[in-house]
């Protein structure tokens, strides 16, 4: 069906708007990163890509990217392992306090992250546990955990417990069943979940700004360097940043054409 | 024949909560019989067969499998395998893989398995080549057989059904139900096959059990649930039935209540009598009723006016008024009756095509 004159001309101004919004702001970051200027003015007078030498170069920002690294990285195991237990929990299995647990675990979603990770600030003080990444993993995994279970229960309703009646039936027990059959089934939401997790930690600045103490992510970074003593190594890592995410998407997409046209040509020879 | 039956139901109860799905159900399978339990949904038949496999738990009874209780053993430990209605076939497996899965449970060898599954592939008269298809790759009817192929590797000691074919359409029902039956013809194996339709449970089955609300209401060989049903259920459940309100009477054995039936002689010479006074239901299948031409004559006979025709391919099916009461009537196409809406006709049926129930009217609860 083609839709309507005033449905194209919406559509139209839509797509104007996301790319004016989403895209060219970022574009602009990205003509910043290589200019050969100290400070961001435009138009841009000269073009130099001295500025991602000298941050590839700088100990702070390997510093920095290790740190986020590290945290993203060990969010999104976490993550995927916990998701998928709680998945399993929230879509799957029928037990009493389900609908409860239900609730709870999407409150952290709605929570100002400011106001968490102000809260979960305040309760590692308490304790008298010192800030540093680590508490930045817990904080990030408050948020983000729910998260991931949410996506891999998504996947786990459209699931049919007769797949599991069955493998048992046939003899398959508990283990067996999991291994051979829910865990497969649920590798896709798992995978995307993982690619949420990562990407969400990555970028996340409000948890981070209160739980890392001394420790600093790559956005807390950025932040605080345009607040205080700008430098041309901040649009440079700014676009380091989104082309991480970019890399980590595209290999996602990689890995699972992979994997696809593998099963693809098992299946054709016989 | 009469030995120890391989499955035995003593006493089966489950309750949910406050109610009751079972109470209290008693049955013996023969070992290689093909049984159909036929229910309505809600009669509790997909809950007694969720109890055999040990997907549930039953709250009181013994299941007994060749003279061994097995109503606590968990289902992986159960000799018994099920084709479910969703069919179940594990999506991110091939067509191969699915059917070599219990036995890799079994912990086969892969050569072993391979071999095996190409065998049943065989069996049920899939190409060999179906072997390294994907499972969304098959057709609803390649799928059944996979299923069946998956359970038959598992080669249980009894084989469940739990509806596998109402999800088909109608011809391709029919192909797979004569499959079905030539299958347990070759295998030699047990089946146990619930269905709502009493078409599939015709077609298929040595015995038919008909349940009801938790009970079984008649197990008997096909023949003798839809030709002596026990109750008005049944006769309902089987299909078109005339059904007529009867009470004894000294004089002619029987008397209809609410429309006339002349009955050439006493009923009680046809073995349809009842006692005088005691209510009872005159059953007759529409197939059997004929339309008298003048001058021809049939142990019951009852005037009534032609209401409407409908043709359900082979067959015509004519409804008659009589006495504000519908009446149904089956002919072969080739025996078609020529009449209008309107036409005063008279029907007639003998006594060996009908049947009397003894349960009071409108059943006994």
């Amino acid at each position: 069906m083609r839709p309507s004159k005033s449905t194209r001309i919406a559509l139209l101004i839509y797509g104007i708007l996301t790319i004016a919004f989403l895209y060219l702001p970022l574009v602009s970051v990205g003509f910043a990163s290589i200019s050969k200027a100290r400070y961001l003015s435009f138009p841009i007078r000269a073009y130099s890509t001295k500025w991602y030498g000298k941050a590839l170069e700088s100990e702070s920002v390997q510093d920095l990217l290790i740190t986020s690294l590290m945290i993203a990285g060990i969010v999104t195991v976490i993550s995927m392992v916990v998701g998928f237990f709680g998945a399993l929990a929230f879509a799957r299995y029928q037990w009493r306090y389900r609908t409860l647990f239900q609730k709870i675990i999407l409150l952290p979603i709605f929570f100002p992250q400011m106001v968490l990770g102000l809260a979960l600030l305040m309760w590692f003080n308490s304790i008298g546990i010192i800030p540093s990444w680590k508490t930045a993993v817990i904080a990030h995994l408050v948020w983000i955990a729910p998260i991931a279970t949410l996506i891999i229960a998504i996947r786990a309703y459209s699931f049919d417990p007769a797949l599991e009646e069955a493998a048992r039936d046939m003899g398959a027990n508990t283990t067996t069943i999991l291994r051979e059959i829910t865990l497969p089934l649920l590798m896709p939401g798992i995978i995307s979940a993982g690619l949420f997790s990562f990407l969400l930690s990555w970028g996340n600045f409000p948890l981070s700004l209160f739980t890392t103490g001394a420790d600093s992510t790559l956005p807390e970074w950025l932040y605080a360097k345009m607040v205080s003593g700008y430098s041309p190594l901040v649009p440079t890592l700014g676009i380091l940043s989104v082309v991480g995410s970019f890399l980590l998407i595209m290999l996602a997409f990689a890995l699972s054409w992979l994997m696809r046209s593998i099963k693809q040509s098992r299946a054709s020879q016989i | 024949m009469s030995t120890d039956p391989i499955l035995r139901l003593d006493g089966i109860v489950k309750r949910f909560g406050d109610f009751t799905a079972l109470h209290g159900i008693n049955l013996d399978i023969t070992e290689g019989e093909f049984l159909t339990i036929v229910g309505p949904s809600g009669s509790g038949k997909s809950t007694l067969i969720r109890l055999l496999v040990g997907m549930d738990e039953v709250t009181s009874g013994e299941i007994r499998l060749r003279g061994k209780r097995i109503d606590q053993t968990p289902a992986n430990e159960r000799p018994t395998c099920m084709v479910f209605q969703s069919l179940a076939l594990f999506p991110h497996m091939s067509v191969g893989q699915n059917i070599e899965f219990p036995l890799k449970i079994q912990g086969v060898p892969v050569t072993d398995r391979k071999a095996r599954a190409l065998e049943l592939l065989e069996t049920l008269r899939l190409p060999t080549s179906f072997y390294d298809k994907r499972i969304n790759q098959c057709s609803g009817g390649e799928k059944q057989r996979v299923a069946l192929a998956r359970a038959l590797a598992f080669d249980p000691e009894i084989l469940f059904f739990d509806e596998p074919l109402s999800a088909l359409d109608y011809r391709l029902r029919k192909t797979l139900e004569k499959e079905l039956k030539d299958l347990h013809n070759r295998t030699g194996k047990t089946f146990v096959y619930i269905t709502h339709s009493l078409e599939e449970a015709m077609v298929m089955s040595d015995r038919i059990a008909i349940m009801k609300e938790g009970r079984f209401e008649q197990i008997a060989v096909a023949d003798e649930i839809y030709g002596a049903p026990v109750s008005r259920f049944v006769a309902e459940f089987m299909g078109e039935v005339n059904l007529f309100d009867v009470t004894g009477a000294a004089k002619t054995g029987l008397e209809a209540q609410n429309v006339e039936i002349n009955i050439n002689g006493n009923a009680a010479d046809l073995g349809l009598a009842l006692n005088p006074g005691n209510p009872g239901t005159l059953m007759v299948r529409p197939e059997f009723v004929r339309f008298l031409p003048p001058g021809e004559t049939a142990d019951f006979i009852v005037a009534g006016k032609m209401h409407a025709e409908y043709a359900l391919g082979s067959r015509i099916q004519y409804e008659v008024e009589a006495a504000g009461k519908m009446l149904t009537v089956e002919k072969l196409r080739e025996d078609r009756f020529m009449g209008k809406p309107g036409d005063k006709v008279m029907l007639g049926f003998d006594g060996e095509a009908a049947h009397l129930i003894l349960e009071s009217p409108h059943g006994a609860d």
